[in-house]
This record gives C-alpha cells, sequence and structure tokens, in this order.
C-alpha cells in the first residue's frame, strides 16, 4: 500500500475504531508522515527516537479521543493524504516546541530561524489593497525564499508562464504607484 | 553631472518596501491549507490562506516542503514506526470492550426485571444451602452428645446438669 491508498480508506470504518482498517491506514500513512515529520524536523539535529515519537504523535493525534480529529475531515475539500501531510507538520512542530521548552544551544537553531529582520532600514510601506495576496506570496518566494518559478509553479498548481504574468504585474503596479521605472527604463 | 537616478531591479525593488499586510492575517486551519495546497479554493477562498502562507516564513516552507513530498514517491517508514502505532488500536482489547458492553447492556437494560429474579433465585439457594449445611451439622453434634450421655448413665456417673439438659432434648423429641 502507498500513499495513493490513503484515499482508498473506508473513513467510517476508521472512525469507528475496526483494528483492520486502522492498521490499514497505518500502512498506507507511515511512508508519508515519515516523509513529512522527518523533512520538518531535519533542521535541528533531532535524534531518530525524536523523528519517532513525533510520528507516533501524529498516530496518538489522529486517533485521540474515539478518533475526534479523523472525523473533522473532509473528503470533498481535500484528499486524505494532503490532509494527514499538513497535520503531520502541525504535529512535528508542537513536538519540537515541547523538546525546546528548557533550554537548546544556540548552536543547534538553524540560522534560518535565528535572522531578524533590520529594522532600522525605512521602507516604504505597501498600501492595502495594491497587490493581491497572491502576488505578494509570489514575490515573498521568488523574492524573500529565493525559489525557482518552476517550484513556485508547482505549488500554486499553475504554470510556470502563469508565475511570470503574475510577477510581471505585481511589480508593474509597484512602480506604476511608487513611481519607479523598470530596468530597462521607461517604454 | 547625470541626476537621473539608476533603476532598480525588480529585487531591489521589493526589498525596499516593507511587506504587507500591516494587520496579521486569521489563523488557516489545517483543512483550509490541505484544500489550498490541492488548488480546490476558489479565488475569494484562497485570498486569506495566500495572505497567511505569505505573511509566515515557515508557513511558505511548509507549503513548499509538503507539496514536494506529496508529488514524488516516498520511502517505505521505519518497521517500529509502523508497529507502534498499529498498536495504539487494539483488536483484543476492542473485542473485549464491545462484547462487555454487550452484556451490561442486557444486564441493565430491557431485562432488568429478570435480572432482579435471578439474583433473589440465587441469594434463595445460598440462604438455603448454608441452612442445610448448618442444620445438618447440629443433628451430628446432637448424636454424638447423646451417644456420650448414654455411656455416662451406663458407667453410674450423674450430673444433675447434663441430666437436666438431656431431658430438655429428649422431652422435644430430638
Amino acid at each position: 500500500m502507498g500513499v495513493a491508498e490513503l484515499n482508498l480508506i473506508d473513513l467510517r470504518a476508521l472512525t469507528r475504531g475496526d483494528k483492520r482498517t486502522w492498521d490499514a491506514f497505518v500502512i498506507a500513512a507511515a511512508p508519508l508522515i515519515n516523509a513529512v515529520v522527518r523533512r520538518t524536523l531535519s533542521a535541528y539535529r533531532l535524534s531518530e527516537e525524536d523523528v519517532m515519537d513525533a510520528a507516533q504523535d501524529v498516530f496518538v493525534r489522529l486517533c485521540a479521543r474515539d478518533f475526534r480529529l479523523l472525523k473533522t475531515y473532509d473528503p470533498a475539500r481535500a484528499g486524505l493524504p494532503t490532509w494527514i501531510s499538513v497535520v503531520s507538520r502541525s504535529c512535528a512542530i508542537d513536538h519540537l516546541r515541547r523538546r525546546r521548552q528548557a533550554t537548546e544551544p544556540i548552536d543547534d537553531v538553524p540560522e534560518a530561524f535565528l535572522g531578524v529582520e533590520d529594522r532600522h532600514v525605512e521602507k516604504l510601506r505597501i498600501p492595502d489593497g495594491l497587490l493581491t495576496a497572491r502576488q505578494v506570496l509570489v514575490l515573498k518566494y521568488l523574492y524573500d525564499e529565493e525559489r525557482d518559478v518552476m517550484e513556485v509553479a508547482r505549488l500554486l498548481s499553475v504554470d510556470a508562464q502563469t508565475i511570470r504574468s503574475t510577477h510581471h504585474k505585481a511589480l508593474l503596479r509597484l512602480r506604476a504607484h511608487f513611481r519607479e521605472e523598470g530596468p530597462g527604463g521607461r517604454g | 553631472m547625470n541626476t537621473q537616478r539608476t533603476p532598480r531591479s525588480d529585487k531591489e525593488l521589493w526589498r525596499s518596501l516593507a511587506s504587507p499586510p500591516a494587520v496579521v492575517p486569521a489563523a488557516v486551519s489545517e483543512m483550509e491549507l490541505a484544500a489550498w495546497l490541492e488548488g480546490r479554493l476558489t479565488e475569494e477562498a484562497a485570498g486569506p490562506v495566500e495572505a497567511a502562507v505569505a505573511a509566515d516564513p515557515a508557513l511558505r516552507r511548509a507549503a513548499l516542503d509538503l507539496a514536494d513530498i506529496l508529488g514524488k514517491p516516498l520511502p517505505a517508514a521505519p518497521e517500529r514506526m509502523v508497529v507502534r502505532a498499529r498498536a495504539l488500536v487494539g483488536f483484543e482489547a476492542d473485542r473485549k470492550i464491545a462484547s462487555g458492553r454487550l452484556f451490561s447492556r442486557w444486564l441493565f437494560g430491557r431485562s432488568r426485571h429478570a435480572l432482579q429474579q435471578g439474583v433473589m433465585a440465587v441469594v434463595a439457594v445460598v440462604i438455603a444451602t448454608g441452612g442445610f449445611m448448618v442444620g445438618g451439622g447440629l443433628s451430628e453434634s446432637l448424636a454424638r452428645q447423646r451417644e456420650g450421655y448414654s455411656a455416662t448413665e451406663t458407667a453410674g456417673t450423674t450430673s444433675t446438669a447434663s441430666n437436666e439438659f438431656s431431658e430438655f432434648f429428649a422431652g422435644d423429641g430430638i
């Protein structure tokens, strides 16, 4: 069984606590949960035991209180693998927070998480409504995260040309508002 | 002297601006985020999710990570992880709990009168059995006492107290 088989799981039997369905669910979901937990915790130097515990937290959360969380899943809104991946990431983050509650050597914290924006630089504020949420998201991915156009296109389920177009329109608006010329001059 | 500004690149322009929005976007539920990752939301519904993702660097990275993981074949999970997870829902325990529930439902539900009658019958049998055993033990001890009395009489040794006791029982026909 693989991740695709997750969509074949009988959710009613699963949330009833049927043992066979639960076992099938575990076999189908474990590779995904394992991958998400590992990826989420990869930036930290955590042990294999932490990965195991965080993954177990995901399964516990899913079946706790008579499968309360699983009962909130709505197949009409998203596929089970996608929802499980989001839940797994949340659990891994929670596990990380609990793990770091005491003290943690600063060397163990990834540099990206220690980065602080330089507040001394005066910045012009982009007025609300000038850019759409998607335009802001695309610009953040391209410039703040320095991601590839293809990567962003895959995430947003659109083609690369759509991302380039979104980016272009956003920059035109920004330049028009702040009366900036493009790198190629006017025209 | 050239007073014209050198046009900034797109990246320079973006980085010179403060990122919107000024207000913190509303929290996004796991279900909403999953739906957005699958591109199932309308433009209107996707707006708040995209604003939340744009505003949170951790969420931006997470979205890319999850999209990447979901888009490719995954290695098998460690066997220990599977075993531990499977143990969370137990077959035997469930069956016992289920059968226990059925029994208690039968016991305290529709058949409440039958239960009461049954309990009364059991109590009656226990009392009767106990009484019978006590009675049997008493008659045995009396028989032994009577035998002892006869032997004493034959031997010619008398005791007023014991005679009165025997006569009392003899008078009652015991």
